[in-house]
């Protein structure tokens, strides 16, 4: 394309952006407002048995009903307080388990019972309420218009994931997105984009956003990998952002769990060593994560060596601003009558509530829009244990 | 608003206009172009059905023996390594044959609804080698030619399917009171029973329970399939003995049958809740995110009329005056924006066979490893041959969707930062490649017809460029919605 004129392309955005009329929210206006923290979550896709990332090595009924999956100290299990194990795949995050920056909470679950689809389980997930209430948006987008600061709230993937969908701003930005076009072009790209409010506000982000990841890549290669989309995810709230999603998947273990889980456990640490490591010391003092699942897995190991769908898992919290070092939650044991059904691991608490102790110690978010808008129904305190 | 019948049909219901196809005069001729799509062969897998059976039991044969080759200490690295790069350079032809099909048929809406059902009985060929050789085939052998007749037999040849079990894992289960779930101590594996009743048939809000799922899982095991030949079939030995309940009919007995197993199947095909769940989404698909019921309702309406026979069911949607109008309503998938673009150009068979039939397995290489694409040669084969690639990176990999429900199909999925990027990137890449001789105002009025609207119109023409003025034909927000 023509290189006829010569604007260097952050002069470039602030003419055209007044051309094109569009609602732009730029780098340079984002740099204004921001407070300091900031918030990850990361959606576990496809149902992660909490039972195999944390296990309850001190209750031997764990190996009678999994023989093939439950695993000791002698196996490489990692103690962490002398009754749960830390699954080895995900043995990177032992230093942050030490230095007080991670968390396992037990046996938590959403609202959604009895019927474990993986997709409705999602999408309750990711709206936050429970199947009655029939949201259309994401917790997190209805989150940004309660904030005690304004927040720029970034999805890392390819398409937009539910969690940040909705009536407020977010983006969405994938490792390989990257825009080669001159200013001559882009500029009648905006015009052609002027009427179509949905094109519009796609081009506007879509050249804010660039020029970030233009400075965090350089010219080095851009890949896809988990690890690369923590490496965006991280450096995108190192600078003007401050709430991000991504998600991880591969948890759907019907099968061979063994092999199956360590990949997608080993995925899920090296996510939060490369968020702290490209967020850096300071901002990483800032920041909470929170890594949460649909639901978990049966108890019991099925005819094929892996898990069916169940209902209580465990959620995982990090970050420089959390409590850690402990494994929340209540731990309702395994023998038959304290089983769901019969066969899921009986959820003690609901999952949203770490969400949402997690939001009000970050932005400020009021209990009372909290336990309403934000995940309707939710019982929650200023005297929560996450808290 | 409406745009003209001949318009509708190519965009709302094809892969939009190819300048040098006749225009549609209206539902008849699409129905046409299903029947006469659902009797032709597509352009994959290369090898044809049956070649690709056998060379899927090819496949089996040789990693068994390696397998056990493996065992006995002898070094298998290099010959395992080749094996599993023929059956990637496979799938790499196979994926841009996908694309060739779309763009060179004839019968646009035949492709469509191709790829929505495919899309409904989803399954994944990054599962395993295996199923990067089977997905190809099962779009071949089962969607295309089915999706014309019933409903029941669709979802019945698609659960006889070797690939689909093989995905759901239907192999894997085994009743655990049948005489090789007590030999072996092994159980049932819900995963296909779950995804049958949820997804393909009933829908999540049909009306059925946690212990329907499992009831189904009971009387569906004993359905599996030999992994040494690919034949799938009913072995008693994995049944589990007894009678079952879902939804309220019974299945099974003292002996357990195939019939079992297919009478659940029929039963679940024919539910109420089944003809609902399909007829919403083949309008959601088509006309808009959000449907109007009445269009639904006569879709319903044929489905019940007609015992599932799928042609009534587009001709009551096509003969409903709501999938006419209120045009540009829904943005396009990745594939339909990749195809229609290259339809734009009359990319002919040439063009496209060249790149679909030669074997570069390299190319695949550099793909799956994540490299830069090389820089791109002249000549409209390489455009081609980048589709898959450029669809990966637009979030809609050929034949891979990210679970068993298939790709999203609504419009706040598909037009973001990330995937407006992506698309101005091919779309410029198209005009540098192929547009540098066209007139961009012609382009504009043969791609987007009575579409195009005035302000595209005015900025086309002023364009300083003519590959700058092709690709804001693509990249418009009309070329980029149906």
């Amino acid at each position: 394309m023509s290189d006829s004129i010569p604007i260097s392309r952050r002069g470039f955005i602030a003419s055209a952006c007044c051309l094109a009329a569009a609602p732009v929210l730029t780098p340079l206006t984002m740099a204004a407002m921001p407070g300091d923290n900031r918030f990850i979550a990361i959606v576990l896709r496809g149902a992660m048995d909490g039972l195999a990332l944390v296990q309850p090595h001190g209750d031997p009924l764990l190996k009678q009903l999994r023989p093939d999956l439950a695993l000791s100290q002698n196996d490489g299990l990692l103690d962490l307080d002398g009754f749960f194990g830390l699954h080895p795949a995900a043995s990177e995050l032992m230093p942050l388990w030490t230095a007080g920056e991670l968390s396992l909470v037990h046996s938590v679950s959403t609202p959604y019972r009895n019927a474990r689809s993986h997709f409705d389980g999602q999408d309750i997930l990711e709206t936050g309420g429970s199947s009655a209430d029939r949201l259309r948006s994401g917790w997190l987008n209805r989150t940004l218009s309660v904030m005690s600061q304004p927040a720029a709230a970034i999805d890392v993937s390819t398409s937009r994931d539910l969690i940040l969908s909705g009536p407020n701003k977010s983006e969405v930005w994938s490792t390989q997105s990257d825009i080669t076009l001159d200013g001559d072009a882009l500029q009648f790209l905006m015009r052609l984009y002027r009427n179509d409010p949905v094109f519009s506000t796609a081009m506007a982000e879509a050249v804010g956003v660039d020029d970030f990841s233009d400075q965090l890549y350089g010219e080095s290669k851009r890949g896809q990998g988990v690890l690369e989309v923590a490496r965006l995810a991280g450096g995108l709230l190192r600078e003007q952002y401050r709430v991000a999603a991504f998600s991880i998947g591969g948890w759907d273990t019907h099968v061979r769990q063994t092999s199956d889980f360590a990949k997608a456990a080993r995925q899920l640490a090296v996510a939060i060593t490369t968020l702290k490591e490209a967020l850096g010391s300071d901002a990483w003092s800032k920041t909470a994560v929170v890594a949460m699942t649909e639901f978990g897995r049966t108890v019991r190991q099925n005819g094929s060596a892996g898990t069916d769908h169940g209902t209580g898992s465990c959620c995982v919290m990090a970050g420089g601003a959390i409590k850690g070092g402990h494994v929340l939650g209540r731990w309702g044991g395994l023998g038959e009558g304290d089983l769901l059904d019969g066969r899921d691991l009986m959820p003690t608490g609901d999952v949203r509530e770490v969400a949402a102790a997690m939001l009000y110690r970050q932005f400020d978010v009021p209990i009372s829009a909290l336990t309403s808008s934000i995940f309707p129904g939710l019982d929650f305190s200023n005297r929560s244990a996450y808290l | 608003m409406s745009l003209s019948v001949s318009s509708t049909a190519a965009m709302r219901f094809g892969y939009g206009l190819r300048p040098s196809e006749a225009s549609i005069a209206g539902p008849d001729e699409l129905l046409a172009q299903v029947e006469r799509g659902a009797a032709e062969a597509p352009l994959f897998p290369q090898e044809g059905i049956a070649g690709r059976r056998e060379q899927v039991v090819r496949y089996r044969a040789n990693t068994q023996e390696l397998a056990a080759r493996k065992k006995r200490g002898e070094p298998t690295e290099e010959q395992s390594r080749s094996l599993n790069k023929e059956a990637a350079a496979h799938f790499r032809r196979d994926a841009e044959a996908r694309i060739s099909q779309a763009v060179l048929s004839h019968n646009g809406f035949h492709e469509r609804l191709s790829s929505f059902w495919t899309n409904h009985f989803a399954i994944d060929a990054s599962k395993s080698q295996m199923m990067r050789l089977a997905v190809p085939m099962f779009e071949a052998e089962v969607i295309r030619p089915l999706l014309s007749g019933r409903f029941s037999d669709l979802v019945r040849t698609v659960s006889l399917h070797p690939a689909m079990l093989l995905y759901l894992d239907q192999f894997q289960s085994i009743g655990p009171n049948s005489v090789m779930g007590l030999q072996r101590g092994k159980g049932i594996n819900e995963n296909f029973a779950r995804e049958l009743i949820e997804l393909h048939t009933l829908g999540v809000a049909g009306g059925y329970s946690q212990d329907d799922v499992r009831q189904a899982a009971y009387v569906l095991s004993g359905l599996t399939l030999d992994l040494e030949s690919m034949e799938v079939g009913f072995r008693p030995r994995r049944a589990e003995p007894g009678i079952f309940s879902v939804l309220g009919n019974t299945y099974g007995g003292e002996k357990r049958l195939i019939e079992d197993c297919l009478d659940l199947i029929d039963d679940l095909s024919v539910h109420p809740s089944t003809a609902k769940h399909v007829c919403r989404k083949l309008a959601k698909h088509f006309v808009s995110d959000e449907p109007p019921q009445a269009l639904v309702d006569a879709m319903v309406a044929a489905w019940i009329g007609s015992d599932g026979y799928l042609m009534q069911v587009y001709k009551a949607l096509l003969d409903h005056p709501a999938a006419w109008e209120k045009p540009s309503a829904k943005i396009k998938l990745p594939f339909d924006y990749v195809v229609s673009s290259l339809r734009a150009f009359d990319v002919d068979e040439a063009i496209m066979l060249s790149a679909a039939t030669r074997t570069d397995a390299s190319a695949f290489d550099r793909m799956m490893m994540d490299t830069e694409p090389k820089p791109m040669q002249a000549g409209s084969a390489v455009t081609v041959r980048t589709g898959p690639n450029v669809l990966r990176r637009m979030g809609q990999q050929i034949w891979m969707p990210p679970s068993p429900a298939g790709f999203e199909d609504d419009s706040v999925s598909w037009m973001n930062a990330n995937q407006l990027t992506e698309r101005i990137s091919w779309a410029r890449h198209l005009a540098s490649n192929l547009g540098k001789d066209r007139d961009p105002r012609e382009f504009a009025k043969a791609v987007l017809a009575d579409a195009a609207r005035d302000e595209t119109m005015k900025i086309v023409g002023q364009a300083p460029s003519k590959a700058v003025g092709v690709t804001l034909v693509l990249a418009s927000p009309e070329f980029n919605r149906r």
